[in-house]
Formats: C-alpha cells, structure tokens, sequence
C-alpha cells in the first residue's frame, strides 16, 4: 500500500491533520500508541524530521503525549482538544471564504445564514 | 563522531568557463539533502570536488576538520556514486555489473555485501550483463545499489532517478527513507525531478551559477513564499512588505511570486493567495526570467 500526501500543503501539517482525523473517528482511542515517526516516514516516503515535526505539534495542542523509551500516545479528552482546534480553523477555512465569496455575489450574512437553513432543512427532511 | 563535510571559499573553471566562485557548504552528519540546480549549474563538478574526486582551483573541503583530498580516514567515510554510461575513456565500458560491485566493494570500507544482493533482486539485475549493455534506467539502479550498499556516512547521488520509470523512482525513496531511519547517515541527493522528492529532504540546496543561493529546511523555506493575484493595486497592497520576486498580468489581473510570508497570512486586500509547493520556490529563485 501506497499513501499519499498532496503536494499543496505543508507535509508536516497533513500529517498532524491524519492523526487528527484518525483521532477523531476513534482508530485510535485515549492511551493508544499512535504510529512512530519512523513508521510514517516508510509509510509516507517523506523525512523522519518532518514526520516528527507533526507530531510534535500535536504534543504542543495537548493531543498526544510521550511515553519516554515507548512512544507517541493518545492524550486523555484528545477528542475535545482536537475538536475545539478545528473549530477556530473551521472558522478560518470555511466560514471566512464563505462570507468573502458571498460578498463577492452581492449576498449578505443575512442571505447566507438562510440558505444555510434551508439547505439544513432540505437535508433533514 | 558526528563529523560536517565543509566546503569554504571553493572556485574551479573548467578553461575559461568559471563553473564554482567561492563556494561555502557545511553538510552535517545525519540529514538527507536535496541539491537542486539547473542544467550546467554546477552540481556534479560539486559532488565531484566534496567528494575528492575532483581537484580544486582554491579554496578547501575538510571532513571533521581534515582536507579530504587524498586523505584515507576522510574517504572511507564519503561514497560518491557516479553516473554510469556506456563509454569509459576511449573505449565501451564492458565491465559487468558483478565486477563493478566486486570494484565497489573493495573501495568503500563499509561495504554491505549482504544489502547490494538484496537490491540486485530487488531491481532484478541480472550480474552478468555489461554495463554498456544496460538501459539508462539499469545504470541508474547500479549506481543506487553502489551508494546505498556503501553504507558510507556521507553519500553522494548525481541524479539517481535519471531514467527511472515512476514506480522505480518512488521506490529509490523508499529505499533511501528506510536505509535512513536505520542509519541515519547523511545523503546529499541531486535531481531534476523536484516535486515527488521533496519530501524524502530535510533541507534543500540551491546552486545556481556555481554559487550556492538557498539552504534551508525544506518546509520552512517553501512556506515563506506565495502567490498573491487579483487588481494590481489590491496586489501592491498586499504585497508591501514582503520581497517580490516577479510579477506578471492577465488582463487587469495581476499574479506576484512574494517571499517573506509569515504563517496564517492573510493580507487585509481582496486578493487570493496560493501556496507555492517546492518546485514553484526553485523556479522563482533559479528560473531567470521563466518565473510563471
């Protein structure tokens, strides 16, 4: 199996973002041992350095932790943290666009957050 | 024992074509390079003089502070794996692959018997044919087999790639990525295939006219740079600040190449900004005047 990684955004942060995911979507739950930076770097064709710069940012934000001699773990309210964080970059990837091409249409965050509701409601129904 | 290969003041012409001015390089032990340069830059007569396999003009490479030229302690540390071709002096190189091996393992202390077979099967080689016999793509691989299984610490690539379809080149990655996390030695490897490398290296070098005008991280040095495109004057606005390396227009539209991005960029001007990967950065930085 090969993975791969997109060449437009920085390797290290894709990597943050997976285990982020896999987080997220419970493949790895509170104290599990995430993958080694070693096993990344054969996994993704990419540095050991880089693969250990995104998970050094994860240990930053408090969703992993070090087990010294062992390895990288799962943080206790990992969940939590992971998602507050998306939170601020949900705002800065998905809603600041919005409202930037929005404005660009002639539409207010008025008209925006109705069809957002209507869209909700279509999809609920 | 954690030696850097130093490269200070070097020159060296080749009659009247000045091909290196007053080159400085530290490589430390345990990082995997990339040396980009266009064509006729300068990077083999490089690899060539790092390695002592080249004279200088002036200047000095030393090894943990000791002048590699014909110096055995520094040289059994340093693998320079040439390119192969099928011509050698005046005549066809004739020599078969297990001999060239055989040569290689008589050369570098460190040799790996055990791993060049594995990777004899793993390129499925067949030892007995004549290196003037084989593709551009099997040279190719000999000379991989020869750097990798020399387990030198400091190895030297001139263009390893070079004729590899893309599931080989892929798999020289993987090759190098695992030998690495194993050894940690230091690679310095040199391609014109930019992009599916770039992640294999922790830092980048860019030579261009014999002078080296980049090293840096690899990642840290492709998000310093954007593209910031929209009205000219929006552009201009966005842009204050930051180095501009080339501009160009469609219509009322303007695109600038810009250097000095900070992370989370996000001008107050109604432009876009696009990331640049890699090769976009050595295009801006060595492209002279193909920038866009």
């Amino acid at each position: 199996m090969r993975m791969d990684l997109s060449d437009q955004a920085l390797i290290y942060m894709q990597i943050a973002q997976m285990i982020e995911d896999d987080i997220l979507r419970g493949v790895y739950g509170e104290d599990d041992q995430v993958p080694s930076t070693n096993e990344l770097a054969r996994a993704y064709n990419i540095n050991p350095a880089t693969a250990a710069k995104g998970i050094n940012l994860l240990v930053a934000d408090g969703i992993l932790y070090k087990r010294r001699g062992i390895g990288m773990f799962v943080s206790k309210g990992a969940v939590e943290a992971v998602r507050e964080k998306r939170k601020n970059v949900f705002i800065e990837k998905f809603i600041s666009p919005l409202l930037r091409e929005g404005a660009a249409l002639g539409l207010s965050a008025e008209d925006i957050i109705a069809m957002i509701r209507a869209k909700g409601e279509r999809k609920d129904g | 024992m954690d030696k850097c290969l130093c490269a200070q003041n070097v020159c060296k012409a080749y009659k009247d074509n000045q091909v290196l001015s007053g080159l400085d390089l530290k490589l430390e032990h345990g990082k995997i390079y990339g040396l980009l340069g266009r064509n006729g830059a300068g990077k083999t007569t490089l690899l060539g003089i790092l390695t002592a396999q080249n004279r200088l003009d002036s200047g000095s490479v030393t090894y943990g502070g000791e002048p590699v030229w014909e110096n055995r302690r520094a040289l059994d540390d340093i693998c320079f794996s040439r390119e192969l071709s099928g011509t050698q002096y005046s005549g066809t190189n004739n020599f078969r692959i297990e001999l060239y091996l055989k040569a290689a393992a008589m050369f570098y202390r460190h040799w790996d018997a055990g791993y060049a077979e594995r990777l004899l099967k793993e390129f499925s080689l067949d030892r007995k044919k004549a290196i003037c016999k084989l593709s551009k793509g099997q040279m190719s691989m000999v000379t991989i087999i020869v750097g990798l299984a020399s387990r030198a610490p400091f190895t030297f690539f001139d263009e390893p790639v070079s004729g590899l379809d893309v599931v080989m080149r892929e798999r020289f990655y993987r090759l190098l990525i695992e030998d690495y996390t194993e050894t940690g030695r230091t690679f310095v490897v040199s391609t014109h295939i930019i992009e599916e490398a770039a992640g294999a290296f922790e830092e980048v070098i860019f030579l261009d006219d014999g002078r080296i005008i980049e090293k840096a991280p690899t990642e840290e040095l492709v998000s310093e740079f954007a593209y910031i495109s929209g009205l000219e004057s929006e552009v201009r606005k966005a842009s204050a600040g930051l180095e501009v390396l080339n501009t160009s227009s469609v219509g009322a539209r303007t695109v600038c190449a810009v250097r000095g991005v900070a992370p989370g960029f996000a001008p107050d001007a109604d432009v876009d900004v696009t990331p640049m990967n890699l090769q976009k950065v050595f295009v801006a930085l060595c492209g002279h005047g193909d920038e866009m």
